[in-house]
């Protein structure tokens, strides 16, 4: 195609392709590094390819490798045009001088998402479940009796159950002295429930200490915020989705264990089994790149 | 014996007097069931009339058997066991079906993980509810497996082929759709028979039943509904797409005389019906399809009674 000729001489310039996704995207990898991915755009005044065209004569004279002189040019170009490249230094850049001269046919122009819109792809916490050790026996009858908001049923679950109103939250108790907290919204809020707890056990004259304190699992939610066809995405990653509308609207994503993510058509994408904020942020951020090819497009 | 599977007409006319409850219709469901698998945007009323049909037949035909098989073993209600045992005999079937009872497992502990309101009801009722329709195949089919071809079926990985076409055919159909109409065909994928749980048992009259099925073996009947509704579209575009002749067919001499009379009829009706519908199916195709797969072709065909004992070549197992 007359597309790959052009682009021949720049091949070294491009990471090499690791396994398009489907049909429609872009030249560059969707596995980049995801600040680079966001920015490709098709240019579209003339001012910005007369620029593009210094900077590929400049990065033909560089040697094949990510040069700061070619880095530099993209600085220049990216002045005049701040929405359209991304202002962070960036390890593929030349990659971005010669990509958006050749958008392909078949690609839809997607619109510039400028660096700010990226981070807006902040996930929401939902529901935060942790474990704390609170290092003695616990009496669990005198327990329910003595302390307000508190469930003891015996005979259907071994536990306590107590719930408080601020941080809104319950938590599970055992008479080993091992807590399990559900319900908070971020890490601080779940410890500061966890501390609570602790202390109304204390109140009630238990010797308690505050061990052990792990965040066992982390559920949140962000939005792509662009409708996704999910049978084509179900179709080409037949190994880690499943999907069944008829019992469940969302398409189960299993990324490494034991994260799992649920998509939506909405855009909405929901994950589960991360143990830190920073699990969460890439597993997002390898969603998104995937997702953007799957864009359902109007 | 051979009209018996043949006709769904005449099975339907004979059990006409036991629909009282016709009332009940899933034509509406039907119709949009069917542009999720793959129809036209706007089935016909009359495809739908007849796979409804079909599909009450084959069921109840199915939930006979099962009782049979229930009362063998000495039991007051059917369970998943009786209606895994009827469907032994296909592998790919069966564990299409595992496949799918693993996924409701899976989909519960998932969405478990996320609520934690659901969580908390979870430990309260006991935590022998994970994984509870996985044990009950698990232990059942170890039970009734003498070669052990049934347990290899657990760790068999091969793709499913048939589910691998549906896929395909509802990528191709999506892919040209505009948001609005893929909105809708989303919402008529979650159609299932499982969400309309009293209507489905009244619609199997299931009350007038001795044996009554429990609430895993309804899951696996509305399951099998709508794998019977699957089976029945991708066999009539098979159909509809023999029947357009393609030029160079070698074997467009050697079609049977029964179909072109059924496809004479359903040009006619064409003809002077409305010709926007022509890409949905019709009526005649769903008759051929179901003509076709109960019609046992080979050499030994008229001596084998495997499937002739009941009348019924089931769809779905």
């Amino acid at each position: 195609m007359d597309r790959n000729d052009s682009l021949s001489p720049f091949d070294q310039y491009l990471a090499s392709p690791q396994g398009a996704m489907s049909p429609g995207i872009p030249v560059f990898s969707p596995m980049m590094h995801y600040g680079t991915g966001l920015t490709l755009q098709p240019i579209q005044s003339t001012d910005d390819l007369s620029t593009l065209e210094e900077e590929q004569q400049q990065a033909v004279v560089a040697t094949g490798q990510l040069s700061p002189k070619s880095q530099q040019a993209t600085q220049e170009a990216s002045d005049p045009t701040p929405q359209l490249f991304n202002s962070q230094p960036l390890t593929t850049a030349p990659l971005l001088g010669t990509t958006p001269l050749y958008p392909s046919p078949m690609t839809p122009m997607t619109p510039a998402i400028p660096a700010s819109e990226m981070a807006e792809l902040v996930p929401q916490l939902h529901n935060i479940v942790c474990t704390v050790n609170l290092g003695c026996k616990l009496d669990l009858k005198s327990i329910a009796l003595l302390a307000r908001n508190a469930e003891y049923k015996p005979k259907r679950f071994a536990a306590v159950i107590m719930r408080i109103r601020e941080p809104r939250t319950t938590a599970l108790l055992f008479s080993s002295g091992k807590m399990v907290c559900t319900g908070g919204k971020s890490e601080e809020q779940s410890r500061l429930a966890a501390r609570k707890y602790a202390r109304i056990v204390q109140k009630l004259g238990f010797p308690i200490k505050f061990l052990d304190f792990k965040i066992q699992n982390m559920v949140g939610s962000c939005d792509v915020k662009f409708p996704i066809r999910l049978e084509a995405l179900v179709l080409s990653h037949q190994q880690f989705a499943s999907y069944e509308p008829e019992l469940f609207p969302g398409l189960v994503y299993r990324m490494i264990k034991p994260r799992i993510l649920l998509i939506f058509v909405s855009g909405k994408v929901v994950l589960t089994g991360a143990k830190v904020r920073r699990e969460m942020s890439e597993a997002f951020n390898n969603i998104y790149s995937i997702l953007k090819g799957f864009r359902k497009t109007s | 014996m051979n009209n018996t599977a043949a006709s769904p007409m005449s099975a339907a006319t004979s059990s006409s007097g036991r629909s009282t409850g016709k009332s009940i219709s899933f034509t509406a469901e039907l119709q949009s069931m069917m542009f999720s698998l793959g129809d036209a945007r706007r089935p016909l009323h009359e495809t739908a009339v007849l796979v409804e049909d079909v599909v009450h037949t084959q069921l109840i035909n199915l939930l006979q058997q099962a009782a049979e098989v229930s009362q063998l073993r000495g039991a007051r209600v059917i369970s998943a066991e009786d209606l895994l045992f009827l469907m032994r005999k296909d592998k790919k079937k069966l564990r299409r079906l595992l496949k799918y009872m693993f996924f409701r497992d899976y989909k519960s502990k998932i969405v478990k993980g996320i609520d934690e309101d659901d969580l908390l009801e979870d430990k309260l009722s006991g935590s022998n509810n994970v994984n509870k329709r996985q044990k009950i195949a698990q232990d059942f089919l170890n039970s009734i497996d003498q070669t052990g071809e049934l347990l290899a079926m657990f760790e068999d990985d091969e793709i499913d082929e048939v589910k691998q076409e549906r896929m395909e055919r509802a990528e191709r159909q999506t892919r040209v759709m505009d948001s609005a109409q893929y909105a809708e065909f989303c919402e008529s994928r979650h159609l299932s028979f499982s969400k309309k749980g009293s209507k489905f048992r009244d619609w199997l009259d299931c009350g007038s039943m001795e044996i009554k099925p429990n609430v895993v073996a309804m899951e696996i009947l509305a399951y099998l509904a709508y794998e019977t509704v699957a089976q029945l579209v991708d066999l009539a575009l098979l159909v509809r797409q023999d029947m357009v002749t393609k030029a160079g067919d070698p074997f467009s001499h050697a079609i049977s005389a029964t179909f072109i009379q059924y496809h004479n009829s359903a040009e006619s009706t064409a003809a002077c019906g409305v010709e926007a519908h022509s890409d949905a199916i019709q009526p005649s195709h769903i008759r051929e399809a179901v003509r076709r797969y109960g019609h046992k072709i080979g050499p030994l065909s008229p001596f084998t009674s495997a499937y002739r004992r009941n009348g019924m070549a089931f769809l779905a197992c």
